[in-house]
């Protein structure tokens, strides 16, 4: 067995309470790593076309990476896989809880969670026996998943639902300590299983391949990441939130669902503010991780100190609904975790609701800029109570059913992230082209050309179907591994972060960028040898050389694979698209238009290898050895 | 001529004030020079804090124009940016 895994796969089936240890499939481990990758190729080959999502046919697959386990700063995490709810295409989702951890102790790369229980039930595994308890979870069934957490206990490694999963909401999410895989509905899968919670132990220990050079490696990579203005200070200061400032100053902070770029309270949502204003004791950290620190605790009346909000949450449950107060948020976000809900897609439908309700199009009883109102509201949608009903199914089924199609913020059914791409043309493009829907985090594009420490022009159309390839390739590639995303941040080195933006060197810099194009993709396919340390990790691991060229090739592999799972169900290329507000309605001084896509979608997928109607060249599947 | 200006979070504390207006200027570079003459010793902290950060006029960083010669007009918006990430 390749070094990194643990070898094993353990099948569940929750209709006749058996399980099955089966080996890991290398060949499968080799071409799609793990995490996102291989749970994708397990979806494809194991499920037939048109499942219900919430039926039993849809398996619910946990898939870690050969560096989880490891101390690797940002290396603690889980993916989940399946078909999705909200999009009725691939579903993943990823989430730094210490779930990962338990399942690599108990010796299981993959957990597929098959059929339905006929009652709540949750799972406890005991990786060093080989065994596995189906345990009457009606006793936590409606419980939060503060509360769950609290009573499953410290000594096991847990991933929970809330109310929100157990009434299939369709954005619920997965919690483990107070992280969340969160989008695209995979708590409602397992909600729709009647799986209230997974408990994972065991005493194995990852081998490596060279776990000498490994921890030497790493302990270099520590000090730099330490050293490093993004990673070590910045995010550690001021956490994901501390973004809120740049995104505003740049006129793309989703504000009033989407209508515009800009909020006149950024400040006051900013994680610069909630540094001098609400933050309260240690910053906290993902597993592992305790160089980068982003999150960090405040203070909700009646409860105490609990996880404070990310950037994601302060944009689509503070601006992009003219909420300009940090306690608010705080309190709302708070919420949507105990109950298990994704706050980007809660955030964005919150906003659609509003400007709905502003419009007389339908009663919501919330207004903009209003808090009153939204925490109930958000019990309702995990309840799925009242108008909560109707929320709970996400802007793509509203608008269908109550009209603004047209200012619904999603693509493909997923609600976008708070980055507004009239601001940001690569990550429109990415947004629109991403598999799972209007997410950032399966590219990032946006840190290259609009909040980053080198940009290049984000309105100016070069490199702009260049760069959501290049990234999403890096990203799925990160995603199989399930690292954090986050470590692409350390790519850009200290001395250009402390560049004078206003300088020549800076312009020539960001000038050459602009027009690497082809440089630029000829390099990052080179497969020599590991540069980065994320290759390094993998090779030392795995003992396999794994250099940009390997992962660009894989990331391919894998985006060209879940490609075809969508088309497979159903997914047509006609909804690569953004919103209608987002492609019209322009919000720079100057503009007459939105994003450009249409200049841009040609390119990308003959970049890509695909035709003109945005589907994979057979030719193309065969280089990368995509079976279907 | 009223442009507005908005700062980042350090240079809101250091000048006590998140956002200000200006008359009677033709050019981003005018727009630094006036504020470090009106806000004196504070002024000057102000001025290093700009040669870090970088300068958007009405959301477009001055990169992609004339750098600080970037022209302003009557109801642009000027904000200070600094790099970050998000999540």
């Amino acid at each position: 067995m390749i070094k990194g895994y643990a070898g094993r796969v353990l099948e569940v089936d929750l209709a006749t309470q058996t399980y099955e240890f089966k080996p890991l499939d290398e060949s499968i481990a080799r071409q799609y790593i793990g995490g996102k990758g291989y749970g994708t190729r397990l979806l494809y080959d194991t499920t037939p076309a048109g499942i219900d999502p919430l039926g039993p046919d849809n398996p619910l697959i946990f898939a870690t990476g050969p560096l989880n386990g490891s101390v690797a700063p940002q290396s603690n995490r889980f993916a989940v896989v399946c078909k999705s709810p909200l999009t009725g295409g691939i579903g993943n989702a990823a989430c730094g809880g210490a779930f990962a951890y338990g399942m690599k102790r108990a010796g299981i790369d993959i957990l597929v969670v098959k059929h339905q229980s006929e009652r709540p039930v949750r799972l406890d595994i005991d990786g060093d026996k080989s065994e596995v308890k189906f345990l009457d979870a009606s006793d936590l069934w409606g419980k939060g998943t503060y509360e769950t957490q609290e009573i499953l206990g410290k000594r096991k490694y847990n991933a929970v639902i809330g109310p929100a999963g157990e009434n299939k909401v369709l954005y619920a999410g997965i919690v483990s300590n107070e992280r969340i895989a969160a989008r695209t509905g995979v708590g409602a899968v397992m909600g729709s299983k009647r799986l209230k919670a997974v408990s994972a132990t065991g005493s194995r220990k990852l081998e490596m391949d060279d776990e000498e050079a490994f921890k030497k490696y790493t302990a270099f990579i520590r000090d730099h990441f330490r050293d490093h203005p993004m990673l070590g200070d910045r995010l550690k200061r001021c956490g994901t939130a501390g973004i809120v400032s740049t995104t505003n100053a740049r006129n793309i902070l989703p504000t009033h669902n989407f209508k515009y770029g800009k909020f006149k309270d950024a400040m006051k949502i900013s994680g610069d503010w909630m540094e001098d204003h609400e933050l309260v004791g240690v910053k906290s950290s993902c597993m592992h991780c305790p160089v980068t620190t982003c999150g960090r605790d405040v203070n909700v009346e009646g409860v105490g100190r609990v996880k404070g909000p990310e950037y994601e949450t302060v944009s689509l449950m503070g601006s992009n609904l003219d909420i300009g107060n940090l306690k608010n948020v705080s309190e709302w976000n708070y919420l949507a975790d105990d109950m298990g809900m994704d706050t980007i897609s809660l955030g964005a439908v919150l906003g659609f609701a509003m400007e709905l309700q502003e419009r007389g199009m339908f009663n919501a009883g919330l207004t903009f800029g209003d808090p009153t109102g939204v925490s109930e509201m958000i019990k309702d949608i995990a309840h799925r109570r009242g108008v909560g009903n109707e929320l709970a199914q996400g802007t793509k089924r509203m608008s269908e059913k109550f009209g603004g199609i047209e200012f619904a913020p999603h693509v493909k059914g997923l609600e976008l992230s708070a980055y507004d791409p009239r601001g940001s043309y690569a990550q429109g493009v990415e947004y629109a082209t991403t598999n799972r829907g209007g997410c950032h985090v399966q590219g990032a594009s946006m840190y290259l050309e609009s909040v980053g420490p080198l940009t290049i022009n984000p309105q100016s159309l070069k490199l702009k179907a260049e760069i959501p390839v290049i990234q999403q390739n890096l990203a799925c590639a990160i995603n199989s591994m399930v690292l954090c995303i986050f470590t692409t941040y350390g790519i850009i080195p200290k001395a250009i972060h402390e560049m004078s933006p206003n300088s020549w060197k800076y312009k020539l810099m960001a000038t050459a960028f602009e027009n690497s194009g082809p440089l630029m993709r000829w390099a990052m396919s080179i497969k020599g040898k590991p540069m980065l340390w994320f290759e390094k990790w993998l090779t030392y691991v795995t003992g396999t050389t794994f250099s940009s060229g390997h992962l660009q090739e894989i990331g391919a592999r894998i985006f060209n694979l879940e490609r075809m799972y969508n088309l497979r169900e159903g997914i047509s290329p006609a909804q690569d698209t953004l919103p209608d507000r987002i492609l019209y309605e322009p919000t720079f001084k100057g503009m007459t238009s939105g994003h450009p896509l249409d200049k841009l979608l040609p390119k990308y997928y003959k970049i890509r290898g695909w035709d003109s109607n945005g589907i994979p060249k057979k030719s193309t599947l065969e280089k990368l050895q995509v079976a279907i | 001529m009223s442009v507005t200006v908005e700062l980042t979070y350090d240079m809101s504390k250091v000048l006590g004030t998140e956002t200000f207006e200006v008359e009677g200027v033709a050019t981003v570079e005018d727009i630094i020079r006036r504020t470090r003459e009106q806000f004196g010793a504070k002024g000057e902290e102000f001025e290093k804090l700009t040669r870090v950060t970088a300068i958007a006029v009405n959301g477009v960083l001055v990169n992609y124009r004339r750098g600080l010669k970037t022209a302003v007009s009557d109801g642009d918006t000027v904000g200070f940016v600094k790099a970050s990430a998000g999540g």
